[in-house]
This record gives C-alpha cells, structure tokens and sequence, in this order.
C-alpha cells in the first residue's frame, strides 16, 4: 500500500515538473489542431499573416539597421506582449488555470506547465521568428555572439510569453471590484491612447533618433547578451524567474470566488415594457464589472487621445475628446448581444417586446452625457470648431447606437454565460479573435457613420449640424429596426449559437469556405485594405484639411495642390467604402434570400446526400412564413 | 377541448447526427406529461423545438392548436417555459428579473409586483432580496427560472429537468406547485431521468430513445404492470450486457 502510494512520487521534482508541461502543451496542440478550420481559423490566419510580416520587418532590421533600431522593434514586440491580451480581452486562455484546480498541482508546477502551453502557438512562433533578428546581429558580430544569441533568443521569448501572463493576471485580480475596474479601465485607455500619440513625447522630449530607453528597457537586454553583456543574459533569467514566481502567485489567487457588488438595490421605477428593458439594461450596464471597465477604457481613452497634445501646447485636438470616447465606447461594447449569453432565449419566449430599441435606449443614456460633457467642455476650453463637433455628435451617437445592436447580433460572437466565465473577468467568450475582428470593425464602422456630417460640417460649417442630426436619427431608426428584424428571424439559430459556442456550422465562416477561391480573395482585399483609404487617408485626412494642417507626412491629401486636396480625400473614402462593399458583395453572394440562410444556419451539412439536402433546404421556409 | 401540445414529425439534425428524428406528441389538455429518456436522447432538443427556442429542420408545434412558428405571439402567450442550463438576466436580483420580465410580458404594474412577492415567497427566494441572480445555487437558479416561467398565468408549462440539483425541502414545494397548477386546469410537460419522480407526479408519459418515440401514452399503458424503470429500461437497453466491473477499484 505504501509502495504504492509513493511510487508515483518517486520520479525527480524535475521530471514531474517536466511531465506536467509536456502533457500540458500537449493538450494545447489539440486543441489547436480542432480550431484549425472555421471563421476563427480564418481570424488566426490573418493574425498569423499580419504577425509574419511584422515579423520579417524586425529581421529586416536586424540586417540591414544599427542594434539601436532592432532594440526598439524588440520594445514595441514586448509592449504588443504587454498590451495585446488586455486589449484583446484576455488573451490566450485555451487552457484556464480553472481546468486544473481539481488535480491539485502546486502553483509552480501548474504555472510551468501553463507557460509551457503558452509557447505552443501562433504569436509565440511569430515572435521567434522576429526574434532569430538576435541570431543574425550576433552572426555579425561573430561566431561567440552568435552562440549567446540562443540563450538569449530562449529568454526573452520567455520573457514576452510571461510578461503577458502576469499582465492579465494582475488585471483579472483588480476586475474583481469596482474600484479596481475602473481603476485599470483608466489606466489601460491612457496607455493604449499614449502609444496612439506617441509622436507627441518624442517630441516633446526632443528625442530625434531612437530614445536610449530601449536599451535599459528588459526587451532590450537579449541583445545586450548578444554584444557580450552577460549581466543581461543574467538579469534576463532573472527576471523570467520572479515574472514565473509571480504569475503563480497571481494563479493561486485566481481561483478564489469574484466579489460581486451587494449594495443595497435601487427602488424599481419601471411601469412599462420599454421602461423594463432599459432599467434592465441600465442596471447591468452599472453592476457588471466588465462594462465597467469597457466604458472607462473608452472615456481614458478619449480624453488621452484628446489631451496628449497639450504636451506641446497644442489644444487642437481636444474637443475631439468627445467625439473619440463615443467611437471607442461602441467598438468596446460590440458584443453586447454575446456578453448575455444564452439569456437570449428569455427575448424569444417574450413576443412582442422590443429588445433592441430599449437597448438602445440604455447604451445612449449610459454613453450619452459623458459624450455631451466631454464634447462642450473640452470645445469651450480650445473654442473648438463648434460646427463640427456639433455636427459629429448626434451623428456618431446615433451612428453607434444603431450600429451596436445590428453588428453584435449579425456578427455575434457566442459569448461565454456570465456565471460560466472562467476566473478571468475580461474573457467573455471562447473566441477571442472573433471579438477582436468584432471591436475593430465597429471602430470603422461608427467613424464612417460620423463621415457625412463631418465634411459637410468642415466645408460648409453649421449645415453640418443638421446633416449630423439627420444620419444619426436615421441610423438609430434604420439600424435597430434592421436588429430588431434579424432577432425576429434568427432568433433561434442566434440562441443556437449561443449554446453551443459554436456558429451552427453556420452562416459565414462555412459559406466562406463554399466561395470559390477568387471570390475569397476579393473579400480578403475588401476587408483588408478598406480600413486604410476610408479612415485614415479619406476621414483623418479630411479632419486635417478642415484644419488646415497640411504637414502630417502620412497623409496623400496633404500633399496635394490646393485644389485637389479635398477631392483626393473624399476620393478615398468612397475607394474605402467600395472595398469594404466589395468584400461585403463577394460574401454575400450565396444566400440569396433570408429564408435561404436560415437554412443553412440551421443545417450544417453542406455536403449532404441530396435525400436529406432537399428537407434541409425547403422545409425549414414553411415555419417562417409569417401570417 | 383539444391538446395542449401537439408534435408533430419534429426533426433536428445537427451535422451527421439526427438528434430527433420525427417526434410526434399529443399532450392532452390538463394532464401532467413526463418526458423520459437517457441523456442525450434528444429530450432537451425536442423541448426546445416544442417552444421555439429551436428551429426544427422538419415538423410542427401547436400550442392549444396555435402553431409556434407561424403565430408564435399566440403561442408564447399561453406558455411558460424553464429550460435547462440556459442563463439569465444574471445580474439583477430575483425580484428585478421577475418585475421586468412581467412588464416585458405586458402585465400591469400592480399585478407584476403582486404576483412577484408571492412567487418569491413561496419560492423561498425572498431572503435572497439583494443577491443578483450570478451569484445563485443551483437549486435557486430553478426555482427562479420555475418563477418566470409560471409568472404570466401560462396554461401550459414546459420544464427540462426541474428538479435537478434541488434539494429535497426545495423539490417538495415545487411539486406541490405543480400539482395544484395540474388541477387549477393547467398542463405540465416536464423532462426528467428520474423514473420514480415522473411514476410519481405524472399521469402520462413518454420514452424517447434515440431521438424517436419509443413509447408513449398513460402512465398505465406504457409501464403496464410493471415498474416505469423495468419498461424503461426494457425500452431503452439492456442493461448487464458488455458492463464490466472496475477492477482496479476493488483490489
């Protein structure tokens, strides 16, 4: 019995520990290997895509540049390590600590194995392969150098992968109270809108070259080791270290119980259906941390974005403050429908009530009067260009609240039930890559809604306004009335999705890999390359010229002779629109008619036999059919 | 008087595995139906087709001759659903669920408040006044979700499992609950895997297997002389076959 007992036990510390990580990378592999195909799959790709060729630029700069160039690649690679998961809601949690809260394992071990896990997949291969740039500046200095550059290359892969972990690590810690949702929201918003400015400190600090920051920064110790500072190598195991000892520490708090807010409860008001809805929607809105935290990020964010340019006494870009904090707040809020989960089935047994409009009722009445303070108080304090923040107010506020509910539900992301999520409160869903693509295409979305009032508003000043108020009123109405009809209709197969995690083998990511090649590659270029005409060289573009700022380097109008400056922005935003309509026509092209995708959402063979093709692809039309 | 439900055909395929296979049920008007089967038998699935949380590939639902998916604001009406495992408004506190779902419902403001206070108590969630729903057990999570689907006086009530994870004090009240719903005139179709609970509450009662109808009817008539569990059992498989014992944890 004894023998038995402490057989198993009688292998090293080291090798359990080893044993844990294999199979733990091991399980990570799996799972890898199930999320290969799909819409997610497609997400990875473009990731790993993108990824490369940042990856190939580092190399790039290790050839052919100083060290001091490839030090502050390797510092933008950390600070993307840094900020990418807390950004991106998470980051990788294929294998949550959760899993294994029953095995036992001691909190090194379990953080070993996790780390191991952490380095089987697509960014920490992409980040080795930007950090091979280490090897080829250590073959230029010479063989030994070379030779260092593997225990460097090693470390500092460690370090990203670690750095990121106690990132959202910490994060989770400070989600579980409101205090410290907040807290991070605003934090995390003046990072992330300090690298958006970033320009400005350089500036500001006279920094023309490369800050020597970089150096000192631990991103830049691996490369350091590289030149023969073996302190660094040192330090940098050192540091991998205390951030493994750390991270554990942070793991075997995480499995606690979340703090949930106990206060006492307001007295209920409602006395009608609609009142309902937005009381409902309004008391989540101030209870759950995690829109919480969405909502302070997005006004951090704003007012940073706005603000940083006073560093150089400039306030020209504050009144924007506003205008930024709505966009920002509707790309957070993009998985509304998904962050309640299968609660959806409540709206379907409940005829008659109109969900979507009381929703968005309550994202205006949340957003709305922070958007209004922020706009007139940071407008009256530069005398902002009142024709054009008024103008762009009621546009991208009702731009935003009708854009949130119709792409949360036609581009929903099944969310993870709130009592289901795991012990890190930014996870909302088992697809993080869908939630990202989600948050990013609001963010377009929403500044194009804020367009027309825009121009109008810096050509022809006051006309703006009411052109402002015009669109928004229409997108409200138009878009929630489409929302409203894609729930009546898919109501179902949204819940469908919900339950299973998964889009019913369904609508897009399936008929996407239906297209024919060519069709696939026109959506590709379409979503791809639309972003960069619409927002930056057409919409940005268009704000400069209003301003008359014509010395931003980035921007083609800006160059132009007077005369055409205007026509080749605008002329952007229409190529942007045409993109983004090319890839949208190239997708849609297969359902031709709503009745058709239902189908197919509720039938995922494809490939079936024509027997069982026929039911799938007629019945389903006659339970549609409305009296 | 006609069914209270009535299925006819129902057909779910998800991929290659036909989960349902055309179920067809006629839920008498005032009768307590139990719905068993073993896990995965399609029970869930066939419920949620029922009501209309799921859309069927082929096949009808009426609900007092008022088809689901046609005239499904008809329909809705007269149901109260509480299905398994599905999430709630989580974080409002029971009575915030109730009060805005009545008013969603369209019920006056008085009838809301009145009819949650007494759900809640005799629910024994009333003490449970400032705790969100996130924050619930399990055996509460039912009994919340008993409480909305019984909130707009529906005629017939649809459960999947609702006595699973309640405690014993907490499954007597429902049953009684349930009982005097079924003599007020109400009909009740409940999922179950607990042979004895159903032989219990129920007057009629359907196998599924397979996702197909193995037998259905009286309680009487599908058990005949026997134990619901023997029949059941008989229906479904065969049991001793191919079990064999764990022998590592005897020696």
């Amino acid at each position: 019995m004894a023998d038995q007992l402490t057989a198993p036990r009688a292998a090293s510390p080291a090798t359990t520990v080893a044993a844990t990580a294999v199979t733990m990378a091991r399980m990570k592999l799996a799972v890898l290997r199930h999320s290969r195909t799909g819409q997610q799959g497609q997400m990875t790709l473009t990731g790993v895509a993108l990824g490369g060729v940042l990856a190939l630029g580092t190399l790039w700069l290790s050839v052919t540049q100083s060290p001091e160039m490839l030090a502050a690649a390797y510092a933008v690679w950390l600070l993307g390590w840094l900020l990418g998961p807390v950004i991106m809601g998470g980051g990788d949690e294929t294998l949550k600590p959760e899993h294994f809260s029953l095995l036992g394992l001691p909190p090194r071990r379990l953080a070993t194995g996790l780390l191991m896990a952490a380095f089987v997949g697509f960014a920490p291969v992409v980040s080795l392969s930007a950090l091979l740039g280490l090897l080829v500046a250590g073959v230029r200095l010479g063989a030994g150098n070379a030779l260092l550059a593997v225990p460097a290359i090693v470390l500092q892969l460690t370090l990203f992968v670690l750095v990121s972990k106690v990132a959202v690590g910490a994060l989770s810690l400070a989600l579980r109270s409101r205090v410290g949702a907040i807290g991070a929201g605003v934090i995390n918003g003046a990072i992330v809108a300090g690298l958006g400015q970033i320009w400005v400190f350089f500036w500001a600090f006279g920094e023309t070259g490369v800050p020597g920051l970089v150096w000192w920064l631990p991103s830049g110790w691996g490369l350091r080791a590289v030149e023969g500072d073996l302190v660094a190598l040192a330090a940098l195991a050192v540091l991998d270290l205390l951030l493994l000892g750390l991270w554990a520490a942070l793991l075997s708090r995480r499995t606690g119980a979340r703090r949930v807010n106990a206060r006492p409860r307001r007295p209920m008001t409602a006395s009608t259906a609609n009142g309902a809805l937005i009381a409902k929607e309004l008391r989540t809105w101030s209870r759950d941390l995690v829109r919480n935290h969405q909502l302070t990020f997005a006004l951090s964010y704003g007012v940073c974005f706005g603000a940083a340019p006073l560093i150089l006494g400039w306030n020209g870009m504050l009144p924007y403050a506003g205008p930024i904090f709505i966009v920002m707040a509707a790309s957070m809020t993009s998985s509304l429908y998904a962050m309640d989960g299968t609660a959806l089935w409540l709206t379907l047994m409940t005829p008659g009530a109109t969900d979507v409009r009381g929703r968005q009722l309550a994202w205006l009445s949340a957003v709305t009067p922070v958007a209004v303070l922020v706009t007139v108080g940071f407008g009256a304090i530069s005398g902002g260009p009142w024709p054009l923040l008024l103008a762009l107010l009621p546009a991208l506020l009702g731009g935003a609240a009708g854009l949130v509910p119709v792409v949360s539900i036609y581009g929903l992301v099944p969310g993870t039930d709130p009592h289901k999520r795991g012990g890190n409160p930014l996870r909302i869903s088992e697809d993080n890559n869908g939630l990202t693509g989600l948050a990013y295409l609001m963010l377009a979305l929403v500044a194009a809604t804020g367009a027309p009032a825009g121009i109008v508003a810096a050509q022809y000043g006051w006309a703006g306004v009411p052109v402002g108020l015009a669109t928004g009123v229409w997108c409200w109405w138009f878009l929630g009335r489409l929302a409203e009809a894609r729930l009546r209709s898919h109501g179902p197969e949204l819940l469908h999705t919900m339950r299973t995690g998964r889009k019913a083998a369904s609508s897009r990511s399936k008929r996407f890999e239906d297209l024919p090649k060519s069709k696939q590659t026109v959506a590709w270029i379409g979503f791809g390359l639309g972003a960069i005409p619409l927002f930056p060289q057409g919409i940005v573009a268009c704000v400069f010229l209003a301003n008359g700022q014509l010395n931003h380097s980035w921007f083609l109008a800006t160059y132009m002779e007077p005369g055409l400056r205007w026509s080749v922005a605008i002329g952007m935003i229409v190529l942007g629109v045409a993109l983004y309509g090319m890839g949208l026509y190239a997708i849609r092209q297969p359902s031709a008619t709503p009745e058709t995708a239902a189908t197919e959402t509720s039938a995922p063979e494809t490939t079936a036999t024509p027997e069982t093709a026929t039911p799938e692809t007629t019945t389903p039309e006659a339970p549609t059919k409305a009296p | 008087m006609g069914d209270a439900l009535e299925l006819m055909g129902l057909t779910k395929r998800f991929g290659e595995k036909v989960a349902v296979d055309g179920v067809s049920l006629h839920v008498p008007a005032g009768s307590f139906y139990g719905l068993v089967g073993q896990n995965g038998a399609g029970k869930t699935t066939t419920l949620s087709m029922a009501v209309g949380l799921l859309r069927p590939d082929d096949g009808h639902a009426k609900i007092f001759g008022q088809d689901v998916w046609s005239s499904p604001e008809q329909a809705k009406a007269l149901v109260g659903v509480l299905p398994d495992g599905l999430a709630m408004p989580e974080r409002l506190t029971g009575r915030e669920v109730l009060t805005y779902l009545g008013l969603l419902r369209g019920l006056p403001k008085a009838t809301v408040e009145q009819r949650a206070r007494e759900l809640l108590a005799v629910l024994e969630l009333d003490e449970a006044e400032k705790t969100l729903v996130i924050e619930y057990s399990t055996g509460m999570r039912k009994k919340i979700g008993l409480a909305t689907a019984l909130l707009h006086a529906p005629r017939l009530l649809v459960l999947d499992e609702p006595f699973e994870a309640v405690d014993p004090v907490s499954a007597a009240t429902i049953k009684t609950i349930l009982r005097g719903f079924v003599a007020g005139g109400g009909s009740i179709v409940l999922s179950s895997h607990v042979m004895a609970l159903v032989e219990q509450l129920c007057d009629h009662v359907a196998v599924i297997d397979d996702g197909r109808v193995a037998a259905a009817g009286t309680l009487d008539e599908v058990r005949g002389g026997r134990t619901l569990e023997d029949t059941f059992v008989e229906l479904v498989g065969t049991p001793g076959d191919g079990v064999e014992e764990l022998s590592w944890l005897t020696s």
